[in-house]
Formats: C-alpha cells, structure tokens, sequence
C-alpha cells in the first residue's frame, strides 16, 4: 500500500493533483461559513489586491479558534483522503483505461464519500453547517438534535468511506492487469 | 449464439453489467448536494433548532428572509465596553455556555486591549442562549447578566461576563448553585436582590429581543458577530475566528470608513 503511495507522491502531476484538490476541499471548509464576508470584502473597490489576498489567508486560522478537535480533524482527513483518491483514481483509470465497472463503484463510493463529507462539514461552533442548510428546507431539523454529536457523525463517516475507497484503489492498482474470465452462458 | 466470432465473453458480461450513468449521476449529486448547502445557508450558518423549542420560548420564529442591515442601533440599553462612539464597532451575539464563545471572549478581550484604550474600537456584548443547546442555563445566566447590570451598572455587568466566561465548563456543565453565588460575591451584588430579579422575569423579553435581532441579521449559531463602521458598512462575522482575522477586518473597515 505504501510503495503505491510513494509511486503516486513521486511523480509530480498526481502529487500535484491531490494536493491541489485536498487544498481545495480545505478552503472550502474553511471558508464556508463566511462567504458573506469574503465576498463582501473582496468585492471591495478600494482595498488592494494583496489585502484582499491577506484577509482571505487569515481565515484558515480559524481551524484552531473556530473547530473542536473532532471537527478539524475530519476536516482535515477528508481533505488529505479526498485529494489522495482523486490522484489514485486517475493514476488507476489511466492504467486501467478500460475496467468501467470497477472505476464506477470506486466513484460512487468514493463521492458518497466526499458528500457525507461535506455534510458532516462546518465549524464545531456553527453547527454541521450544509447538513443544516438541506435539512432546513424538508422541515426536517430535528433530526440532528438526536445525533449525539449534532451532524458531525457525517464527517466521521466521510472519513471513513474515503478511507475505504482509498484502501480498495490501491488494492486495485496492486492487483496484476488481467482479463477476468466470465462464465458462458448455457442453453 | 450470443456472441459474435472475435468477440470476448468478458466484454458482453461487462456491457451487461456496468452502469454508464452511475459515476455522472454521483457527481451531479453531489454537486447538487453541495449547491443545496451553499444557496440555503447563505454564507451564513444555521443552527438546529425544534419547533417545540421556538413555540415554547420564542415569541418569534427565525424570519425566512434575513437582513444583516436590520442590526438593532446601539442604544444606551446596550452593554458596550470601550468607546460609545468609536468608528469600529463589534456586536457580538453570543450564548454563555458556548464553548467556542468563550474562546471568541478571549480573542474579544485580546482585541479590546490592544484598540479598546485607543478609541478605536467598541464592543457590544447581547445575548443569544441556543436553547436546544443549552436548554439549562444559558437564559438564566443571560438573565442574571442583566440583573448585575441593573444592580451594580456596566462595569459589573462585564466582569460577571468575563468572569463566567472564564471558570465555566460550557456546555450546560455548570452548577450554577455553586458558581453563581461566588460571581455574585467577587463583583459585590446582593446574591438574594440579583436571584429575586431573575426570578421576576423582567429581562426575559430583553434577552429575546436580542435572540429575535439576531436571527433577524442572519445568525443561526453563536458566536454571531457584525462589525459596523460609522458610515454604515457591515461586515459579518460567523463563528470564533482568529485574532488576525478580526484584526485585519478592522483594518479594512477603518480603511473603508
């Protein structure tokens, strides 16, 4: 499992790739709660560019004033796990270039990952934040105050799934490339 | 035959079995779930709360639309810590057994000390208890808040909130038999004059007011702060951020004016 790891790490545009993605999942973990103001900021007329720029960096400060340590670390987890398999699965599909099968279950699984992600994300102290939102709108709130750690059980669960699809892509990509042989059909 | 001279069984078996519009329906879920909570929270959080709990001690529901421009004016009801009529102002709503309150009161205080003295910046403290969250305490401290100020003013008023917010657990954790009566003795307020008033129940429509203009302005987890410069621009800010981050924020908005 490591060597496949270390193969993805050492060549630069799947290491690039899952950086760039984790980043991205981060920020937006980060930032959401606070779009309002981002763009209210970065809308700005009269502020430069580079104070803008300086703001926004400000804000991923808030993973240590605004996030318990449960949050932050699935927050993290699903950042570095989603990045991670979004270059596994590339590595995999282009050596593969064909198992669509396999490819589509590792998606799904790996995007229902990401999805209860990102329904589990939100700062501890804004409460699970999009799970909320979509809830709110089929009446259905409640449902939260009854999970004992109010949503953030999505998170945990995001981990998880990424973890496994992760795990099962890298089974994959160590697995030796034959055609698997289908029975015939009789009568 | 089923097959075709040249071509593989295994391919005729995949054909049959895989699902083209699995991984595309996957992605467009997803997105449409991640839309779904980006376009209803608004850039601004909510927080859980039961309908039962509204009817029971609201006199209002959270308004389906929300305007931050609709933050109440100071007034001199309000508890305001530095200068009245420095050009940066902070209110905060906030809930006393919130642990990440309590963490934005350091950051707060952080802040006063370094723009407090100069005038610049001013502080307005009102309450916002997450009653589904804390059903136990964080009215009755809010209340209490509000009786200190009446007994013994503003200054009081902050010491019991600095004071709470410091030994407290959070949480709805505290005994407040205990803890109450030995912030009553520190400040120097009668502990059985400040009891009979929050018995009396008269701040607790104060306190909802402050719940109502919250909810009002977009809040919907605490801490839930809005920064207003003199000429009226707002900025919000949602959840405890960092000190930098405040910082910056008043930097821009003094810049902004």
């Amino acid at each position: 499992m490591v060597s496949v790891l270390r193969q993805l790490g050492t060549q630069w545009k799947y290491a690039l790739l899952a950086l760039s993605v984790s980043s991205a999942v981060f920020s937006f973990a980060i930032w959401l709660p606070n779009m309002s103001l981002i763009a209210t900021v970065v809308s700005s007329q009269t502020l430069p560019w580079y104070e803008k720029l300086s703001f926004v960096w400000s804000l991923y400060g808030g993973i240590r004033s605004n996030f318990s340590i449960l949050s932050a670390t699935y927050t993290i987890g699903i950042a570095l796990l989603t990045g991670i398999n979004v270059a596994l699965l590339a590595y995999y599909i282009r050596r593969v270039r064909g198992g669509v099968r396999s490819i589509a279950n590792s998606g799904v699984t790996g995007i229902a990952g990401l999805a209860s992600g990102v329904f589990g994300i939100g700062c501890a102290s804004c409460g699970t934040l999009v799970i909320a939102s979509v809830l709110a709108v089929f009446g259905t709130l409640g449902v939260l105050s009854i999970l004992p750690f109010g949503g953030e059980e999505f998170g945990i669960l995001g981990v998880l799934l990424l973890g496994y699809v992760t795990y099962t892509l890298i089974k994959k990509i160590n697995a030796p490339l034959v055609c698997e042989h289908a029975p015939a059909k009789t009568g | 035959m089923e097959e075709t001279t040249g071509a593989p069984a295994r391919t005729t078996a995949w054909s049959k079995q895989s699902n083209p519009y699995l991984v595309p329906g996957a992605i467009v879920l997803a997105g449409f779930l991640i839309g779904a909570g980006l376009y209803f929270s608004g850039g601004v959080q909510i927080q859980t709360f039961t309908d039962t709990t509204l009817a029971s001690k609201s006199l209002s529901a959270p308004p389906a639309q929300t305007n931050i421009a609709a933050v109440r004016a100071i007034t001199e009801e309000d508890h305001i810590k530095g200068n009245p009529n420095a050009p940066v102002v902070i209110v905060e709503y906030s809930d006393y057994e919130c642990p990440f309150c309590k963490r934005f009161h350091v950051t707060m205080n952080n802040i006063m000390q370094k723009y407090g003295k100069t005038g610049e910046v001013a502080w307005v403290y009102r309450h916002f208890p997450l009653d589904q969250l804390h059903p136990r305490n964080a009215r009755i401290v809010a209340a209490a808040s509000e009786c200190v100020n009446e007994l013994a003013g503003n200054d009081a008023f902050w010491q019991f909130t600095d004071g709470y917010m410091a030994v407290t657990p959070s949480n709805d954790r505290t005994d407040l038999k205990t803890v109450l009566p030995q912030l009553y003795r520190e400040i120097g307020v009668d502990q059985g004059a400040v009891e009979d008033c929050v018995a009396s129940g008269r701040y607790d429509q104060h306190v909802q007011d402050d719940v109502d203009n919250a909810f009002l302005t977009g809040g919907r987890g605490t801490p839930w702060s809005i920064l207003v410069t003199k000429s009226g621009k707002i900025y919000p800010i949602n959840g405890a951020q960092s000190q930098q981050t405040v910082e910056q924020l008043i930097s821009i908005a003094q810049k902004e004016g």
